[in-house]
């Protein structure tokens, strides 16, 4: 039997599943001071009679980073970037950085050595200064790790209890900005994350679940909890990730579709592509900074079930109705103040929850100031909010058609598609979806349990796996980004170095993935791994060829466990 | 793309065999025929390189049906609140001349790792753009492709000279302040005749921009100032007798370097002298000289002519360790460049030292263009002050600047002598070089001297490429041209179809918006 548990910013979902079959579901209220609380609350829901043996697997997603970073309850570090050539590094906004010397270029070959003087100085500044962590972040440390490895070193020697993070074991990906925040916010949360996971396994010790226990990332994957430690930062929007899981769980096989989540004062939208949930082309945006962290392409608009709805007199006797961004309480006909796009949906019976009298009253109001006719305004209402919601998918289809190509059959290749399905996930405004799906001219979908959609997506996801792996046969050298270690060619098959093809490195990555899949516990998914680039480039000096760049890209992409029985017809 | 079988049939019977005049009136009819959507989609198939030949021919008829009717230009918009700066980085990791050809796949690997590295991408001042493929009219605009367009533009070409069309229409847009086409394959050296590939390019995509943007938004006064270290020989030809176009080229001296042009005395065509302004440089030259042309000559010239658009063929081999050139140009100076001359638009050309200069370089020329701080960008052995300029190179360079700075003044009393000189026709007669194809070109070269516009222009082109020759004869109708040129000009091309010397006749139209190539062979015309 398998347990999921979602917990969001309102609420907190759990199902339990069995046999590929949902069970059991619950819903409780999230109390915002103790997320441990609605946690174990949830387990207990779905959990309560089912002996702690049959449990297979249990996987959560949180919000505790998310929360961590919006309420500034995050530890100070100390960043020690050491910059080389390029933008002024007196440009970044980044709090609490000492800049020192050194510099790699991009093919990791030193160009400007460390300074050790300035190096023990600015270590001692951090100790006095009261930083019990830093994180060391190289430009081009992914390529050649010796300065940020050097740098440790003399933190050990010279400040031993501070708790250090080095750039290159954070991300391999380019991007030094984005690597420097990934490594801030990974040090900022870190020790309070594994406080929040000490005490998840606590409370299951005490239930004898001694099933495995998994954390959902925002990619998507299910990454075992104690590995989630070294990666508190990927678990951040994990709950939009589990929503677009459920949907996917929830929707026939290889479809095109578009997960719209209404809540309250928001609404949560993400693409599956032909059966593929889109990843977002770079990192998310965490805390005001852009990051390295691989994240579903989510996008969330100002828009929901409980936006006040006003009107508004414009010159000439016209007058306007907008909808939200705010929100101010329940919906009217939900015990609120104020007109909402709830009391249209309840005034025209697209919904059952509320009290009908109350929608009356308060699209009266609205109509009245209006100047319009009560079931013309609701209809304006409605159609309104999901215009709006139409017009933001339409833009992800277009941001994603318009997504930059270096390569030549990146710019042939057609990128167009169209969702087949709108799928409503989660509790609210199931109303709208038709009305969306009208504007969008695709099939209205409200699955089964659509309720409970992001707590089946935490119990069903598979674990995800990226690796990227940088092959340079002139230095004699390999690297994966996900690793950081950088390591002689001479440890691999590879027989004359000139000679090196390309689905040689192809297999180099995939027997890397294998190791990496195996370390990670998740060897079954290793099958499913795929090639997502690879290119090879000769480096030429002078007129010969003295060597080679290989880059191969390869990940285990977001999916469903096997166990999961999919209903062709949702 | 379905095509009916009436339809297919009626598209075989407009192509071959038919003589230009009556394609001219089938066209008419399948205009309301084919949905200009329709057409549309199919020359986005005409470019994909897969397409096979019976294939192309009939893509190449049905696009002579999806002309679109004359549009009245857009007018750009007003800029001045846009606050980005554009960005296309096309660096064709796919393609390549050769696989150790200075213009192959890996060229711009390390500016992309650099630029990655630096999340140049990420900043709030910059708005990466995707490129797209030029459409074949748009080539058409400028080059008489031999044997075909897509003969000279594959599909790297299409995307590259796309991209600049994508920036261009952001900048009328005013979605962008300025913008900057990170591309390749370069294009400077290519001519309005393009029989194969010169000094690494097939088509023209400063041009290919000029042409595009005056047609489409009505824009007229343009200035090109090409930086790379070679001369800009192909612009240059192109836009030889347009006064319209300023094209201002400083490059290392033609007598000690490819393409072995570019000298005071190429002052452009009769009726447009002055308006193509050569500055060679000594080899050597570091930052300081190429920074005292820039201040004493281009930019005092460019705020004379008042251009409504600066685009920059921004070459970046003037590198201290470019393998190909010999000059001393540092990133720092290179930004200082982009910075002072602040072009509209710049457009990647040369640059060939693709691991020492390229990722430095690029960084300082986005930070630039975006108005950022580009003052710790450096190359790792580049030490301020390790380069100084000659005393007997700066009088060189004093020399020529006074001589250039004479004939822009005196530029209009120059057309006025010159043009009392010639007739009702001017003519030249022109060898041309393709050192990458080894062909060699014989041109003879004629404008219309007329009173009341820049004149149409023909060409007679002859190519020996080892033992095979072609001739082909092309006629440009300016965009500004009047009618009376026009019809000239149409008449012209007319005769010529049935002249037996030539296997290609071209008719370029600019004021109509309609391209015409006819091979004489086959007798089948194609309208672009």
């Amino acid at each position: 039997m398998l347990i999921g548990i979602d917990v969001g910013g309102t609420t907190t979902d759990a199902v339990l599943i069995r046999n590929g079959e949902v069970c059991s579901t619950a819903k409780v209220s999230t109390e915002p001071g103790n997320l441990l609380n609605s946690l174990v609350e949830a387990l207990d829901a779905v959990s309560r009679d089912i002996p702690p043996e049959q449990l297979e697997r249990v996987v959560f997603s949180t919000t505790v980073i998310t929360n961590l970073i919006a309420e500034g309850k995050t530890d100070r570090v100390a960043l020690v970037l050491i910059p080389g050539p390029g933008v002024n590094p007196a440009s970044y906004t980044f709090p609490d950085s000492f800049c020192i010397k050194g510099a790699m270029d991009y093919r990791g070959r030193e160009i400007d050595p460390l300074d050790e003087v300035e190096i023990r100085k600015t270590v001692g500044l951090i100790r006095e200064s009261g930083f019990s962590r830093a994180a060391i972040i190289s430009k081009f440390g992914q390529r050649n790790s010796s300065h940020e490895l050097r740098v440790e070193e003399i933190f050990r020697e010279d400040h031993p209890g501070c708790k250090l993070e080095l750039g290159h074991k954070v991300s391999g990906k380019l991007n030094f900005p984005r690597r420097i925040a990934t490594a801030m916010l990974a040090s900022a949360t870190r020790e309070r994350y594994q406080e929040f996971v000490e005490k998840i396994k606590k409370a299951l010790d005490e239930r004898n679940i001694r099933a495995p226990v998994y954390i959902l990332k925002a990619d998507g994957g299910t990454l075992p909890v104690e590995k989630s430690i070294e990666f508190p930062v990927e678990t951040i929007f994990s709950g939009p990730a589990a929503s677009t899981v459920g949907a996917l769980a929830l929707t026939p096989e290889g479809q095109t579709s578009v997960i719209v989540d209404i809540g309250g004062t928001t609404t949560d939208l993400a693409l599956i592509l032909s059966g593929k949930p889109l990843l977002a082309s770079k990192g998310a945006k965490l805390g005001g900074f852009l990051t390295h962290v691989r994240a579903f392409a989510v996008r969330s608009i100002a828009v929901g079930g409980d936006s006040v709805i006003r009107v508004k007199d414009l010159s000439l006797g016209t007058k306007q109705m907008t909808v939200g961004p705010d929100r101010a309480g329940p919906a009217y006909c939900m015990g609120g103040k104020e007109t909402t796009p709830t009391d249209a949906l309840k005034f025209l019976g697209l919904i059952e929850v509320g009290n009908p009298e109350r929608a009356s009253e308060a699209i009266k109001v609205t109509a009245s100031e209006l100047g319009k006719s009560e079931t013309e305004t609701a209809s304006l209402i409605v159609d309104g909010v999901a215009q709006m919601i139409t017009d933001a998918v339409n833009e992800m289809f277009f941001e994603w058609e318009q997504e930059p190509a270096y390569r030549v059959w990146e710019v042939l290749q057609e990128k167009k598609a169209r969702p087949e399905n709108v799928v409503g996930i989660g509790g609210g405004a199931k109303g709208l979806i038709a009305e969306i799906a009208k504007k969008l001219n695709a099939n209205p979908v409200i699955p089964e349990y659509a309720e409970v959609g992001n707590a089946i997506g935490a119990a069903v996801a598979r674990p995800t796996l990226t690796l990227n792996l940088h092959i340079d046969t002139e230095q004699k050298m390999y690297s994966v980004a996900e690793e950081g270690e950088i390591v002689s060619l001479s440890t691999t098959k590879f027989g004359n170095l000139n000679k090196v093809r390309l689905d040689e490195a192809e297999a180099l990555a995939a027997e890397l993935l294998r190791k990496r899949a195996e370390d990670f516990g998740i060897s079954k998914y290793a099958d499913e791994a795929e090639i997502v680039n690879s290119e090879v480039f000769n480096v030429v000096n002078g007129w010969y060829t003295s060597g080679k760049l290989f880059d191969v890209s390869m990940q285990i992409p977001a999916g469903l466990i096997p166990e999961w029985k999919r209903r062709e017809k949702a | 793309m379905k095509l009916g079988l009436g339809r297919l049939r009626d598209v075989l019977k407009t192509g071959s065999g038919t003589t230009p005049s009556e394609g001219e009136k089938e066209q008419a009819e399948g205009q309301s025929k084919i949905e200009p959507e329709e057409a549309r989609k199919t020359k986005i198939e005409g470019t994909k390189p897969e397409t096979p030949n019976g294939n192309e021919e009939i893509i190449m008829e049905l696009k002579k049906t999806g002309l679109e009717p004359k549009k009245e230009p857009s007018l750009p918009a007003d800029r001045t609140g846009a606050e980005k700066t554009g960005l296309i980085f096309f660096p064709a990791f796919d393609w390549a001349i050769s696989p150790t050809h200075p213009e192959r796949e890996e060229r711009l690997l390390y500016t992309r790792d650099q630029i990655f590295e630096e999340g140049l991408m990420d900043l709030p001042e910059i708005a990466e753009y995707k490129p797209r493929l030029a459409e074949y009219r748009d080539i058409a605009r400028v080059h008489f492709c031999v044997p075909d367009i897509k003969a000279q533009a594959t599909t790297p070409h299409l995307i590259a000279a796309g991209s600049c069309l994508v920036l261009g229409d952001a900048l009328m847009k005013a979605e962008v302040k300025n913008a900057f086409a990170l591309i390749r394959p370069p294009g400077h050296h290519a001519m309005t005749v393009a029989h194969g590939n010169r000094g690494f390019c097939n088509i023209n995509n400063e041009a290919i921009l000029v042409e595009y943007l005056r047609k489409k938004y009505g824009i007229r006064r343009i200035a090109i100032v090409d930086t790379d270290v070679h001369h800009g020989d192909g612009t240059q030809e192109i836009f030889y007798n347009d006064p319209d176009v300023l094209f201002i080229s400083f490059h290392q001296d033609g007598r000690t370097l490819y393409p072995g042009s570019g000298f005071i005395n190429e002052l452009g065509g009769p009726k447009a002298l002055g308006r193509t302004i050569n500055i060679p440089l000594p080899p050597g030259t570091p930052d300081e000289g190429i920074l005292y042309v820039l201040d004493s000559l281009v930019l005092p010239i460019l705020k004379d002519f008042e251009p409504e658009l600066v685009l920059n063929s921004a070459g970046q081999d003037n590198h201290y360790t470019d393998p190909l050139a010999n000059m001393r140009f540092s990133a720092q100076g290179y930004a200082k460049l982009n910075e002072k001359l602040a072009p509209d638009m710049a457009v990647l050309e040369g640059g060939y030292a693709i691991q020492s200069a390229l990722p430095y370089v690029n960084t300082g020329i986005i930070l630039a263009m975006a108005g950022l701080d580009y003052s710790c960008v450096k190359e790792p052995d580049f030490k301020p002050g390790m380069f100084v300029q000659a005393a007997r190179d700066r009088k060189t360079l004093e020399e020529v600047v006074a001589a250039q700075l004479e004939n822009w003044k005196n530029r209009d009393r120059l057309v006025e002598a010159e043009v009392a000189k010639h007739g009702d026709f001017y003519r030249r007669k022109k060898q041309i070089f393709y050192d990458t194809d080894m062909i060699q070109e014989f041109q003879e070269e004629t404008i219309r001297m007329c009173p009341d516009c820049q004149g149409y222009k023909t060409i007679d082109s002859h190519a020996h490429r080892g033992v095979d020759d072609t001739r082909i004869f092309g006629i440009s109708v300016p965009i500004y041209a009047c009618e009376k040129c026009q019809a000239e000009a149409r008449e012209e091309y007319r005769k010529r179809l049935i002249h037996p010397g030539y296997e290609y006749v071209y008719l370029q139209d600019k004021k109509q918006d309609e391209y015409r190539a006819y091979n004489t062979r086959t007798k089948k015309e194609t309208v672009y």
